[in-house]
């Protein structure tokens, strides 16, 4: 199973596809509601699908999406739109390696990049791509992998062709000993959410001003309260 | 809305009616007629007409109006009952209450709203009894001094604020005759107790001991000495025209023609000065709520700010009142009350119920209009609060300093120039000197 | 673990000792707390000099209840409720956000006329907002007039919502697949009257407040936020489009309906706090249009949801959706692992963006124009602390 996910050629064992961890436990997960190629007839889908067949085999396989290959297909793999898939391959061409393209779906498209790098592929995306701000930072918990992954949504707001586009660049890092470099010198408008993310999880940004309490009380004395073995009184 | 008024039940309103005439009733005849008869046992008194004054002599005394008409006429004429009744205290007081009830109102209908509705009988009074339900329970709440305030000035300012409203208040004329204090410089006397109030609103933010009042009393400060120049600057152009700096003389030297007429810019800063003195919209940013919470009156509670209160609005009453005499001829106005109320020959009384030698129509007629006047320029006042938010205080600076002291030396300059064209002033062709 | 821990604790220590005397004596340390009539439920400390501010640093968390955590527990169905909390007026576009999220992520289809009244409410709930901000913004200037007029105004809309869902503030009228009823008898009609009226109000809330002299005196040339400003610190909603960007959400990523409706993005260049304030003004002039049409294009009858099962799920994955909400663009990261239960959700508000341009405008701005940039930039507590 696990080879059938990892379609990518990154051997960064870092990384696990989001996808092959969920379906050790679910081997049987159906789309028990939606009748086949309702993906198409999505008011997004409308208006940025590409019904032509390309000319060459795309770069990657959109994997993690609804209808990934260890479950039983009620309908085709849908096709990557056009547009994002050239900033995919833009990407790609640049990076190499570095970065690994997760899925690119009508208006989003998300890359992974390892922590080191990932400064770099931020400038990028700013200066040459056109993405200028940082939508939001959303910390997640993948205490099965002993990992925590860090996802930045980028949008742009002078690009008038990538009004819609929201391109978002995961990280990851161990439980234990998390830190992250920050991109607050590349996207300004982070500041406040890796505040958020060090205080709710436990990420410690390297470069931040203040890696300190934000939203929780001063005499706050528990573990992050996002991480996954905090549980709510109760429940 | 918090609670729906009562039902009202006839039954229990006839029931307090009773009970009132019970008390009176019970009071009256076992507090008050021994208490008379004591007193006028052992007090010697003179025997009047060859009779000995007994209590019912006394109290047919009451009703006849050749006698309790001199005294009560000496009476009323006495400085204590000028001070504490009219033109005084308890004149204005009412006034000033009768000024927080319609500014309530006024703005709440100008604001799509209804203003205090439940207190006093709904439908009768439509609110009346709310001030006095606020009087009591400003005096019943508690009253909070911070640590380290400095308690001697947190207690003396508020009752020095309120006693400053009051003497310019006692400064006024109402009528021909009825001033508490009568000086021949009772222009220049208003002026100087003006100007203690920056004073006293700075003594206050600072015996507040934190930081809010004392921005705000910095504010105050600043505010009320920028626009008292305006102030004097403009009065003084009245002072040229009148020759006099008598309140009394000010005032019926505009028989002929008010002083509006010639000096409206003087009229217009004096009023936007008294705005600012009075610290109402678009001026009260010492007390600007969202920002510096309740500024130099952040710290006050209770019966303080009961105080406080109660002094702005004299203050109201009292600028108002200054602006009717200065600029809009005090009491003049056309003869509407008839010389006598009652027939001169009625049974004794009727005469005591229609005041016959107390009665002076003069008099009343220059009370009824002043008080028309007053009132006018009141909401006049009260206008500004519904249609402006709060200005800045650098424009504010601004505005004191530049521009109104630049209206007022115009319309000063005009005055001179009407005196030397030999129109108004002393031996002018318009004038009654 | 133990140097988390540490490191933890040590930045703990930190926070506790947000205000530090300044050493200067000329600065005034000055708490805007949450116990004061010009912030909300929010404080942010500010260090005066005389009547200029030098410093500002925001502390919010007073009304951090854990939103994102609570989603963990509950199922796609059972968030609802609890997720309209950040914003009790607004709640429709708050769980909009959400049900188009958990739509994409388990493919639920919402019939069409299920999306009319989804926008129909989306944008009522857009004017009662705007017009609560709006009333809050003339009282923080001082006008009191400007605060009860929006205020009885809003009373008419939350009458409409309340015949529409049963509830004045948190309708919990959105879930995933559609609405919860359908519209009653003769809301149609009501709605059009309503809107009749109100374009009326509007023009008066023009005389009195935006073509006030004085209110122009205060507002225009404070806070300037340039373009380039703006776009690097990420804001979003009136106040990215009062600075000449002109972005909305449902002009970009159009969901629902909305790229059946024919209407123009509102958008200002002074990027001052006047613009601020005139942005949203415009938008509402701009949603009545918009609600015109929608009412209009209706369809008369239909489903208003779809049929569920008991326990929606869908197989794991992530959306990202995002609905123009009163504050900016509100985004809902969703991962689903294949329960029905979420496994992570990040709400992106619009608040919590704005909130950068905070200190960046009140340092070197006089005291006085401290509500007047604070509240312009569309910033709820409530709904920034989640």
């Amino acid at each position: 199973m696990s080879s059938e996910a990892n379609h990518s050629n990154n051997s960064n064992n870092n990384f696990v596809i989001i996808s092959n961890e969920f379906n050790k436990n679910n081997p049987e997960i159906t789309t028990t509601l939606a009748p086949p190629n309702s993906r198409h007839d999505h008011p997004l889908v409308s208006t940025f699908s590409s019904s032509s067949r390309l000319a060459s085999p795309p770069l990657t396989k959109t994997v993690g999406s609804p209808g990934s290959p260890s479950t039983p297909l009620r309908r085709k793999e849908p096709e990557p739109p056009a547009f994002e898939k050239g900033i995919a391959s833009e990407i790609s061409a640049n990076f190499g390696q570095m970065v690994q393209i997760i899925f690119i779906k009508p208006l989003r498209i998300k890359l992974a990049v390892e922590p080191p790098n990932i400064v770099k592929v931020a400038t990028f995306l700013r200066d040459n791509l056109g993405y200028d701000h940082a939508e939001s930072v959303a910390g997640t918990d993948y205490p099965k992998d002993d990992q925590i992954e860090v996802i930045y949504h980028l949008g742009s707001y002078s690009r008038e062709d990538l009004a819609g586009q929201v391109l978002s660049i995961a990280t990851r890092t161990n439980r234990d000993d998390a830190r992250l470099p920050t991109l607050i010198n590349v996207y300004k408008s982070v500041e406040y959410h890796e505040r958020e993310t060090f205080e709710m999880l436990g990420v410690y940004f390297e470069g931040h001003p203040r890696n300190e309490r934000f939203l929780l009380p001063e005499d706050w004395a528990d573990i992050p309260p996002l991480r996954k073995e905090f549980r709510i009184k109760g429940r | 809305m918090a609670t729906i008024p009562e039902e009202f039940r006839f039954g229990n309103f006839l029931a307090s009616i009773i009970w009132i005439i019970l008390i009176v009733i019970v009071v009256l005849t076992l507090v008050i007629l021994p208490l008379t008869f004591v007193i006028l046992f052992y007090a010697p008194l003179p025997p009047v007409n060859g009779e000995v004054l007994t209590p019912y002599l006394f109290l047919t005394m009451i009703v006849d109006p050749t006698r309790t008409l001199p005294i009560v006429k000496y009476l009323i004429h006495t400085t204590p009952f000028k001070v504490v009744v009219f033109p005084g205290f308890v004149f204005s007081a009412i006034i000033a209450a009768a000024t927080i009830f319609v500014e309530r109102k006024f703005l709440a209908k100008m604001q799509l709203r209804v203003g205090p509705l439940y207190a006093g009988v709904w439908g009768v009074g439509e609110g009346i009894l709310q001030l006095a339900a606020d009087g009591l329970k400003v005096i019943s709440k508690e009253i909070l001094i911070p640590s380290g305030a400095d308690k001697p000035i947190f207690w003396a300012a508020p009752i020095a604020f309120v006693a400053t409203a009051a003497a310019v208040v006692a400064l006024i004329p109402v009528a021909p005759g009825w001033v508490v204090s009568n000086t021949n410089v009772g222009l220049i006397a208003v002026f100087a107790i003006l100007g203690f109030f920056p004073l006293i609103a700075l003594l206050f933010s600072w015996a507040s001991n934190s930081k809010y009042p004392f921005i705000g009393g910095l504010r105050a400060l600043h505010q009320m000495i920028a626009f008292e120049i305006p102030f004097i600057l403009s009065a003084l152009s009245v002072v040229i025209l009148a020759g006099s700096l008598n309140l009394t003389n000010i005032a019926t030297s505009q028989h002929p023609f008010w002083f509006i007429l010639f000096l409206p810019i003087s009229a217009f800063v004096f009023f936007i000065s008294s705005l600012a003195e009075l610290e109402r919209v678009p001026f009260d940013l010492p007390e600007a709520e969202s920002e510096i919470v309740a500024g130099w009156l952040t710290e006050t509670s209770g019966m303080i700010y009961g105080l406080i209160q109660l002094g702005s609005y004299l203050k109201v009453y009292a600028l108002s009142a200054l602006f009717v005499i200065l600029f809009l001829g005090g009491w003049s106005g056309p003869l509407i009350f008839p010389p006598q109320l009652g027939p001169p020959d009625a049974i004794p009384l009727v005469k005591v119920l229609t005041l016959q030698g107390l009665y002076n129509h003069i008099t009343v007629n220059a009370i009824f209009w002043f008080l028309v006047k007053t009132i006018g320029i009141i909401m006049l006042m009260l206008l500004p609060r519904g249609i402006s938010p709060r200005i800045r205080i650098d424009i504010l600076l601004h505005t004191g300093w530049y521009k109104l002291i630049v209206l007022a030396f115009v319309n000063m300059f005009v005055a001179l120039a009407l005196i030397y064209a030999g129109i108004l002033g002393p031996g002018g062709s318009l004038s009654i000197h | 673990m133990a140097d988390l821990e540490d490191r933890i604790n040590e930045s703990q220590k930190m926070g506790m000792q947000i205000i530090k005397e300044s050493e200067d004596d000329r600065l005034m340390t000055l708490s805007v707390g949450p116990q004061h009539p010009g912030s909300g439920h929010f404080r942010f400390v500010v260090k005066l000099d005389g009547d200029y501010i030098v410093h500002c640093d925001p502390d919010p968390g007073y009304v951090h209840r854990g939103e994102e955590k609570m989603t963990e527990y509950r199922n796609f169905i059972q968030n609802i409720p609890h997720l309209e909390r950040p914003v009790i007026h607004d709640s429709t576009n708050i769980t909009y956000s959400y049900s188009l999220a958990v739509e994409e992520l388990t493919g639920i289809e919402v019939p069409r006329r299920g999306q009319f009244i989804r926008a129909i409410a989306s944008e009522l709930n857009r004017q009662v907002y705007t017009l609560y901000w709006l009333a809050i913004y003339g009282i923080f200037l001082g006008h009191s007039t400007m605060f009860m007029w929006p205020t009885g105004d809003r009373e008419l809309f939350i009458d409409l919502l309340e015949a529409l869902t049963g509830a004045r503030v948190t309708h919990a009228f959105n879930i995933p697949g559609g609405v919860r009823n359908d519209v009653p008898n003769g809301f149609k009609d009501r709605c059009l009257r309503q809107i009749s009226y109100y374009e009326k109000r509007l023009k008066e809330y023009e005389d009195i407040f935006y073509n006030n002299p004085l209110v122009r005196q205060r507002t225009e040339g404070v806070g300037i936020l340039t373009k380039e400003d703006a776009i690097r610190l990420g804001v979003t909603g009136s106040v990215l489009r009062a600075s000449g960007v002109p972005y909305d959400i449902r002009k970009a990523e159009p969901y629902d309906v909305y790229n059946e409706i024919d209407f123009k993005v509102q958008y200002m260049k002074t990027a001052d706090s006047f613009a601020r304030a005139y942005v949203p003004f415009l938008d509402m002039r701009e949603s009545c249009h918009i609600l015109r049409q929608l009412l209009d294009k209706m369809p008369e009858a239909g489903e208003v949801r779809a049929k569920l099962q008991a326990n929606p799920r869908g197989p794991p994955g992530e959306a990202y959706r995002r609905v123009e909400s009163g504050r900016g663009a509100l985004g809902y990261y969703i991962i689903s692992d294949g329960t029905p239960k979420p496994y992570r959700v990040k709400i992106s508000v619009g608040s919590f963006r704005n909130m950068l341009a905070l200190p960046h405008l009140l340092v070197g701005a006089k005291m006085g124009d401290m509500p007047v940039i604070y509240w312009a930039l569309n910033y709820w507590p409530v709904e920034a602390d989640r």
